[in-house]
């Protein structure tokens, strides 16, 4: 984290929110991966986790809610020099952005999505997400949450994703572990969902309830097996595993174009 | 002399493919073209045609009435030979039917060609051969069109078109085309005048939605994306088609998507976004009659007030609308100039007349000549990406360069970054909207078409022009005193420009295809008018010259 913002407001999140986790990793790891930070887009649409880039040195589009997704792909198809990293909450992405998600995940664009899921809305106070469990109670959902969680690993393995991966903030060792893991991924789309608990507004997936509950997958999980990695994807309540999930080989979308043969669209332009 | 040819058929008849190859084989001989194309919404069935005028001169408009009817079916000749002139010819596709000259299209195809497939060359072969016009174009025409099939094809075709011909050669000499002139022999539709524009404008990345009357954009920028380096994606949707563009554009590339009303209608967040972030984006809108799905097929111009205001909060923006194939190609060009040079969205707005309509064009340039993008390329490191000043244009840099370009739809402050400072934010909308005071200074001031010194003028935007400016021929050489001023950007308007056109005379008629009197409406609001007559159609189909003059009555 920058030790003096450079902009002029304070940080909006509240004490021990898990985007603190989520935000100090993340700066490690881009420092210790040796990333450019000018060559570095954080792409966010709105929401809490979505300020992140904000609190943070890099090239930064925070776009509409749920709109992230397509913003940041349309950044790599114009630059695909550019490492282009979505961090945005599970609203953003799950929610309001649900059919980019899904769509994106096919067409294989090499960004990566950081999911930072802490199964409640933030910024609007405190209402239901798409992965709100059911007869979670909120200001909004009196009677408690009658629909389904999504289920986001077990979506992107059905559609094939090229990387799908779950951290836990409370975790940092790990979160960063695979937050390496989804920028060193050349493979297309990545995505990495983040268990992040919300002391504010979802008093009962607390650090303390997760940490009873996540499990480390074992070395013997075997990534590029869907039946095994739908099996972790479906694992939820007394043991919640962690780690790279699933991982899937197909051409990305930049690579079956002719046209980024000559390189990047941007730099073709002077031609 | 000034014919009109009707083919009409069922969808899937082969209308467009005959229109295609007689359009392509008139203007291939210089001969003056206008056509247009009226469809319904669906694969097969129905009735669509086709009509192409051709004369002795530039033509702008199409015509209520056939001198030609090629009926490809029993239905399209019962329902549309009423419409045929005195003195018309009527081809039928079928048996002897009273009246009519009858070819069985299919069967000589299948006889001569080996195909039924071939139908369509057959009535072509007629239709020039009534018209008594030469018949190496369509042979050129032909040759150009199957060559990559191989020369049995091509034969095939040949002698297809020439039994075709043979078989009315009775009926020579009744119908009498006009004689090659100076007319250009490329010819061009509206929106593949649009994309061919924004190929060589330097557009390098375009992602639609497929929606009618828009989609001929984006297919044609797809057939020459290879060609001119360009990446062209179908979008899962129209909200992520405007969000991937103002992500692109961030990144440096000039990018636009294609869309119609209801398309539109999903973007309008996304343009809000773009006037936020200050992004070159350009959107192509074409328009077709509402609301909701309304008529899928069908011209209209709808949705001006629409574009001119879409978009929560205050941005500034350009609005343009084109009114020929020739308009579409230059004002793409200057949308996508105009975008750049003050970093905001614009768009340019169609209909599906306009958008089917084919033309002679002189020459469109199909070199690649990339418009400037107004980006700074070595940005010093204290580079803020929203720096006020006096124009509202700020320096601008993009991603991967040697500054950090921060952009953010909260309000912001210098550096992009999020604020809740009000005083803040008054100076940034402030500095957002002073661009509006440059695009004032260039915008484009409307065409007057007819004597300056008309008693009464017809005020156009976009598709109207051709209508209204051969309808001001038609009054004039009848006695009349009119003239046309047509916009072909129809925001931010100049007001004082528009006073002074329009003072002391004694009748004002917006002409437009809605119901309300949009454009009116606008020059209303803004104060260019008070009172001024609306002559409007709105069942989806265009204005006709003829139909311009007649409504207006002296």
């Amino acid at each position: 984290m920058i030790e003096k913002p450079f902009f002029d407001s304070d940080i909006a999140w509240c004490p021990g929110c898990g985007n603190f986790s989520i935000l100090r990793t993340l700066d490690k790891t881009v420092e210790e991966a040796g990333i450019d930070r000018k060559q570095l887009v954080l792409v966010s649409g709105i929401g809490q986790a979505a300020k992140l880039p904000h609190y943070t040195q890099a090239n930064v589009f925070n776009g509409l809610h749920g709109r992230a997704v397509p913003a940041a792909v349309g950044i790599k198809l114009a630059n695909h020099e550019l490492e282009v990293v979505i961090t945005s909450g599970d609203g953003d992405m799950y929610g309001e952005g649900g059919n980019h998600l899904l769509h994106n995940i096919r067409r294989n664009v090499g960004v990566k999505a950081f999911v930072h899921n802490n199964m409640v809305y933030g910024l609007t106070k405190g209402q239901a997400s798409p992965t709100s469990e059911i007869g979670f109670k909120t200001k909004l959902q009196v009677h408690g949450v009658m629909s389904l969680p999504f289920n986001p690993l077990a979506i992107a393995i059905a559609e094939q994703c090229s990387f799908v991966a779950r951290s836990f903030a409370g975790d940092p060792k790990h979160l960063q572990e695979m937050m390496v893991a989804a920028l060193q991924h050349k493979g297309g789309f990545a995505l990495l969902d983040i268990l992040q608990p919300c002391p504010t507004y979802n008093r009962v997936n607390s650090f303390k309830w997760y940490r009873d509950r996540v499990r480390k997958i074992g070395e013997e999980h075997d990534p590029y097996d869907r039946q095994q990695a739908l099996d972790l994807a479906f694992r939820w309540g007394d043991e919640i595993p962690l780690g790279l999930i699933y991982k899937h080989d197909r051409p990305t979308f930049e690579s079956q174009l002719e046209v980024f043969k000559k390189g990047a669209l941007v730099a073709q332009y002077r031609q | 002399m000034d014919l009109n040819i009707r083919i009409a058929g069922a969808a899937g008849q082969g209308v467009e493919t005959t229109g295609d190859l007689l359009v392509e084989t008139f203007a291939g001989q210089a001969v003056h073209c206008f056509s247009t194309q009226t469809y319904m919404s669906r694969i097969r069935g129905g009735l669509n045609w086709y009509d192409i005028r051709i004369a002795d001169r530039e033509l702008f408009s199409g015509r209520g009435k056939a001198d030609l009817l090629v009926a490809l079916n029993e239905d399209t000749l019962n329902w549309l030979r009423a419409d045929v002139n005195d003195g018309g010819l009527v081809l039928f596709n079928g048996a002897d039917n009273d009246g009519v000259v009858a070819i069985e299209f299919e069967s000589v195809a299948k006889e001569v060609g080996g195909s039924a497939i071939m139908a369509n060359t057959v009535a072509a072969g007629a239709v020039v051969a009534l018209l008594g016009h030469d018949f190496t174009g369509l042979e050129s025409g032909l040759r150009e069109r199957f060559g990559r099939k191989g020369d049995e094809v091509v034969d095939a075709n040949i002698a297809c078109a020439r039994k075709g011909a043979e078989l009315v050669a009775d009926h020579v000499g009744k119908l009498t085309g006009p004689e090659s002139s100076d007319a250009p022999t490329a010819i061009c539709s509206g929106n593949e005048a649009i994309g061919l524009a924004a190929a060589t404008a330097g557009v390098k990345f375009v992602t639609s939605y497929p929606m009618t009357p828009s989609t001929g954009v984006i297919t044609f920028l797809a057939n020459v994306a290879d060609r001119y380096g360009i990446v062209v994606e179908q979008a899962e949707d129209e909200i992520a088609a405007v969000n991937m563009i103002c992500g692109a554009t961030y990144a440096g590339v000039p990018a636009m998507t294609t869309t119609s009303g209801g398309g539109f209608a999903l973007m309008v967040e996304g343009l809000a976004l773009a006037g936020m972030l200050e992004l070159p984006i350009y959107i192509f809108l074409g328009q077709r009659p509402g609301p909701a799905t309304g008529l899928p097929t069908r011209t209209a111009q709808q949705d001006l007030l629409f574009a001119v205001h879409a978009g929560h909060g205050e941005f500034p923006r350009a609005v343009f609308a084109p009114g020929t194939p020739q308009q579409c190609y230059d004002l793409t060009r200057h949308a996508l100039e105009i975008a750049h040079e003050y970093q905001t969205p614009v768009i340019l707005m169609s209909d599906q007349f306009l958008a089917d309509v084919r033309k002679n064009c002189r020459g469109l340039d199909t070199s690649y000549r990339p418009i400037d993008r107004h980006i700074v390329q070595e940005p010093p490191e204290d580079y803020l990406r929203y720096t006020v000043t006096e124009s509202g244009v700020s320096p601008r840099a993009i991603p991967g360069s040697k500054a950090l370009v921060v952009v953010d739809s909260d309000e912001h402050a210098e550096d992009g970054h999020i604020t809740d400072h009000l005083e803040v934010r008054v100076r940034l909308q402030d500095k957002r909207m002073r661009k509006l005071q440059g695009l004032l200074s260039d915008v484009l001031p409307p065409d007057w078409y007819g004597p300056t010194e008309a008693e009464h003028v017809l005020i156009a935007w976009g598709s109207t022009y051709g209508p209204c400016r051969e309808a001001v021929d038609l009054i004039n050489a009848s006695g009349g005193s009119a003239a046309m001023l047509h916009f072909s950007q129809v925001w931010p308007l100049n007001v004082d420009g528009i006073r002074r056109m329009l003072g002391g005379r004694k009748r004002i008629t917006a002409v437009e295809c809605n119901q309300t009197g949009q454009f009116a409406s606008l020059l209303r609001m803004v104060g260019a008018v008070s009172e001024c007559e609306l002559l409007t159609r709105y069942d989806g189909m265009p204005f006709a010259a003829e139909e311009i003059a007649r409504r207006i009555a002296p």
